[in-house]
């Protein structure tokens, strides 16, 4: 079914919840559309009882990064302190814009958080999965990487060939046997 | 992408009831995520037919254009909701009087308005740290009112308030078509906002009020107002009143509802219409959307 925004959807329950495209409003307890596009109910994720209803709208609209999501970014500047990198993807979705991130020191690890070495975690081009702390300051949403499943997923070494994982550590260069050292994420 | 024509009403020479045909395209810029056409056409002019070559009066064009959401440039705050920017801009050609290429006061004054009525409608906190440009060109803009007024030609008797009345016009025009392309675009918004006009109109026999005035047909337009509607909310969310209503105030918002309510119609049967075909599907709902 077609909908547009400002038409009911339903009305809010602890059986009835609004999704994506969709919001309540608070006065009359009323869910409402807020985008166009088809009207589905789904259960809800976390309890079966639940219903949400959502609007899907006929684009995917480009994915924004949000605090609790998982990212893909590409490392650009290593500094000592922080590392820089453009957001790639949020989830499986690709971004459509520019976003920018920075992983902290104390962010990259769970662990000796104080003796991380910004230069011997990342480098300038790898690939690495993150997750979006906060919404960050006026330029960049910061990332962390202190998660096992979290790091360095794809990295180039010196002589130019993409590294093989041997610890979450240490990455391997299968040319040169050169080993770098990365945090690496687990493989999942 | 096809339009969706309805009936609104325009009265002409107070007495005369007159239809407007409202013309509303969804998606024509390809390079914007949203765009909207808006074309108030006023039909068959009901003036008797001149020597003159310049015509009595003028339709209203504009485009819409919406980019965004993106991320807002290095040197903006931090922002944790959504920051929405406006231009309205007058095409050189889009009236008698020629316009520069700079935005002038009254351009500016008219990006005001519309901020504030879409301000009112977007679900900001949906895109933290994120901009959308709304942007309007008038192709084609309402006179402020009968050409010939303005030389003292037609008339023995000179208007006293020879005021910006077109503007109104453009404005309601503009909130509509910013609301076909926000949609388009997909912000999240919690209702469609359709933009009216009604005008009060003084005549011999006394005052009247009009919806959708046409400034170059009615001899002497007292006083207009522009509002912002959500007509699922029953809110308002842009009032613009100008001249002296005569203690009509409240008469005159009521007026200037119903002609949003009628843009609203083609609004929401032309979105829903569009979305529809984007999805590949017939649309089944398109009584509504009435042919004059």
């Amino acid at each position: 079914m077609m909908v547009a925004p400002g038409e009911v959807l339903g009305k809010a329950s602890p059986l009835l919840a609004a999704g994506r495209g969709a919001y309540v409003n608070p006065h009359n307890q009323t869910i409402y559309a807020s985008i166009t596009g088809r009207r589905h109910v789904i259960h809800s994720p976390d309890n079966n009882n639940k219903r949400v209803v959502q609007v899907v709208g006929h684009k995917a609209r480009g994915a924004v990064p949000e605090p609790g999501s998982i990212v893909i970014a590409r490392v650009t500047k290593v500094m000592p302190r922080m590392a820089s990198a453009d957001i790639m993807c949020v989830g499986p979705k690709s971004v459509r814009e520019k976003f920018t991130g920075t992983i902290r020191q104390q962010d990259v690890r769970a662990t000796e958080i104080d003796k991380v070495d910004m230069h011997l975690s990342f480098r300038p081009g790898d690939i690495v999965r993150a997750l979006v702390l906060s919404l960050g300051d006026a330029r960049a949403y910061f990332l962390s990487t202190a998660k096992n499943e979290l790091g360095v997923v794809s990295a180039e070494s010196i002589a130019g060939a993409t590294m093989v994982p041997i610890s979450w550590t240490e990455m391997q260069c299968p040319l040169t046997g050169q080993i770098e050292k990365r945090k690496v994420a687990k493989a999942s | 992408m096809r339009s969706g024509r309805s009936v609104g009403l325009r009265t002409a020479h107070v007495r005369q009831l007159k239809l407007t045909s409202t013309v509303l395209k969804t998606g024509l810029t390809p390079s914007a995520s949203g765009s909207a056409y808006f074309e108030l056409d006023p039909g068959p002019s009901s003036s008797p037919p001149s020597a003159s070559t310049i015509p009595s009066r003028s339709s209203l064009k504009l485009t819409c254009t919406v980019h965004g959401p993106k991320p807002l440039p290095r040197s903006a705050p931090f922002s944790p909701q959504l920051i929405l920017s406006t231009n309205v801009k007058y095409a050189p050609f889009a009236a008698r009087q020629r316009r520069g290429f700079i935005r002038d006061a009254r351009e500016k004054d008219l990006s005001a308005h519309l901020e504030s009525a879409l301000r009112g409608v977007i679900i900001a906190d949906r895109w933290p740290k994120s901009g959308v440009d709304v942007v309007v060109t008038v192709l084609e803009a309402e006179e402020d009112g009968w050409w010939a007024d303005e030389f003292d030609l037609g008339q023995s008797t000179r208007r006293t308030n020879f005021g910006e009345w077109g503007m109104m016009t453009v404005l309601a025009g503009c909130i509509t078509a910013a609301s076909a392309a926000l949609v388009e675009a997909g912000i999240d918004c919690v209702d469609l906002v359709s933009g009216g006009v009604a005008g009060l109109v003084r005549s011999k026999s006394g005052t009247s009020v009009v919806l959708d005035p046409c400034p170059s047909e009615h001899e002497d337009l007292v006083a207009g107002c522009v509002v912002g509607h959500l007509a699922s909310r029953d809110e308002l969310v842009e009032i613009w009143s100008r001249g002296d209503n005569e203690d009509q105030a409240i008469t005159l918002v009521d007026h200037a509802v119903d002609a949003a309510i009628a843009a609203r119609g083609v609004l929401a049967s032309v979105v829903k219409e569009t979305t529809a075909l984007r999805f590949g599907v017939a649309s089944t709902d398109s009584e509504d959307t009435a042919m004059t």
